[in-house]
């Protein structure tokens, strides 16, 4: 497999993951096997990228002070667990095993950005005691109305653990599992929509940090692939963010729902063929 | 709600020093892949690394890059692996920074405890 043709799809992979907010992991790793990759290397080599991606777009949330460090610290532990279980667990499983339930988070991930409801938000107005304890109440600014938002977070009892399965799905399949993180962050702790994104961006560093320790000691990360993977996914990303600004998110979630659910039935059909 | 201001500050102080970490760990690792990736491509007439990282720890790794780059064995291979340590060692330098900034100027003992697990955690997983 040339060099060349593996930096195009690292790229598109980031492209369309920046614009799609999914991260560049659900794309890459699909193609990745389609062109001959085992599926083990792919997500070893996919978390390895989502490293960069996750990093370089959180230094710049984590500055203009979008991100919740407290809430970031908290989930943490969490993930990271996660993660250090998922990607042992794919280490020793068979590959059909994989295509079966990658496919499936593809699917549950279109779901998700079918029913996805509108960014509302409104406040929490009562914290419970365990989330006030963790100080988890902060404030952020408001680029559109040019004011500072305060907001509490809560149900950390509840996001802690739910933060573990969305560990363990990331560790497994070598993705940033972002919307996962999203959605526990929206729809149970009732974080802002920007507070959530930016807040899991950072998480998925320390996550797929964990993921990537277990994958390298499994000599499962090829440097002759990770290299094109790693460049491909990053400037991917980087431009895709930009592209973002300037195209309706209708269009984008139109054209992400096909990649979505078309990659999905074919991970699921491959992994009942056999996981080849 | 109670957000004080001084706190504000503070915290804001940090936001500013993990951005920086993050952004520079992530150019320092493209920097260094991307070059090692042209050297060896004119080297060698091809782009494509063909060598493997048989299950080794990140510190191991890191280590055996660092000797050799001592040894004056600078070659692309090299280059390409110090780009990957760079890379992983990011999120851990943002989780260190954390635990120094919870201990150090906040006395915060709990995020101090918490940040300091996961680090703890990810220093044995990078060493095991």
């Amino acid at each position: 497999m040339s060099v060349a043709l593996v930096l195009a799809v690292a790229f598109v992979a980031g492209l369309i993951g920046a614009m799609s907010g999914m991260g560049g992991g659900v794309v890459l790793i699909p193609v990745l096997t389609l062109l001959g990759v085992d599926i083990k290397h792919a997500i070893a080599v996919s978390i390895v990228s989502v490293i960069a991606t996750s990093s370089g777009s959180a230094s710049a949330y984590v500055r203009d002070h979008l991100t919740n460090l407290k809430v970031a610290m908290f989930l943490e532990m969490f993930t990271m667990l996660g993660a250090l279980a998922g990607a042992a667990i794919t280490v020793v499983s068979g590959t059909r095993v994989l295509f079966l339930l990658f496919g499936c988070v593809l699917l549950v991930s279109w779901a998700v950005l079918w029913f996805r409801r509108r960014e509302q938000w409104s406040p929490v107005a009562e914290q419970d005691a365990f989330s006030r304890w963790l100080e988890l109440e902060w404030r952020y600014p408001d680029a559109a109305t040019g004011r500072t938002v305060e907001y509490r977070a809560t149900r950390a009892w509840l996001g802690g653990p739910l933060m573990f399965g969305a560990g363990v799905v990331a560790g497994l399949l070598g993705i940033g599992a972002g919307a996962l993180k999203v959605l526990i962050h929206d729809l149970v702790m009732g974080m802002p929509p920007k507070v959530s994104t930016t807040t899991s961006n950072l998480i998925i560093g320390v996550t797929a940090l964990a993921g990537t320790s277990v994958y390298l000691s499994a000599g499962l990360i090829d440097p002759g692939l990770a290299a094109p993977v790693i460049l491909g996914v990053t400037v991917g990303a980087f431009l895709g963010t930009r592209i973002l600004v300037r195209l309706s998110n209708e269009a984008v979630r139109r054209v992400f729902l096909c990649v979505l659910g078309v990659l999905g039935v074919e991970m699921i059909v491959r992994g009942l063929r056999g996981g080849s | 709600m109670a957000v004080r201001d001084a706190d504000v500050t503070e915290r804001e102080r940090m936001d500013v020093v993990v951005g920086s970490i993050l952004l520079a760990g992530v150019l320092v690792s493209l920097t260094l892949v991307a070059a090692g990736v042209a050297w060896h491509w004119m080297r060698e007439g091809n782009p494509r690394f063909d060598y493997t990282l048989a299950g080794t720890t990140v510190f191991q790794f890191l280590v055996a890059d660092v000797r050799a780059l001592a040894d004056g064995e600078l070659r692309p291979r090299l280059l390409l692996n110090l780009g990957i340590a760079v890379l992983v060692l990011t999120p851990y330098l943002r989780v260190l920074a954390s635990v120094v900034y919870f201990a150090v100027v906040e006395h915060d003992l709990k995020y101090t405890l918490f940040t300091g697990f996961v680090l703890a955690t990810l220093t044995y997983t990078l060493l095991r």
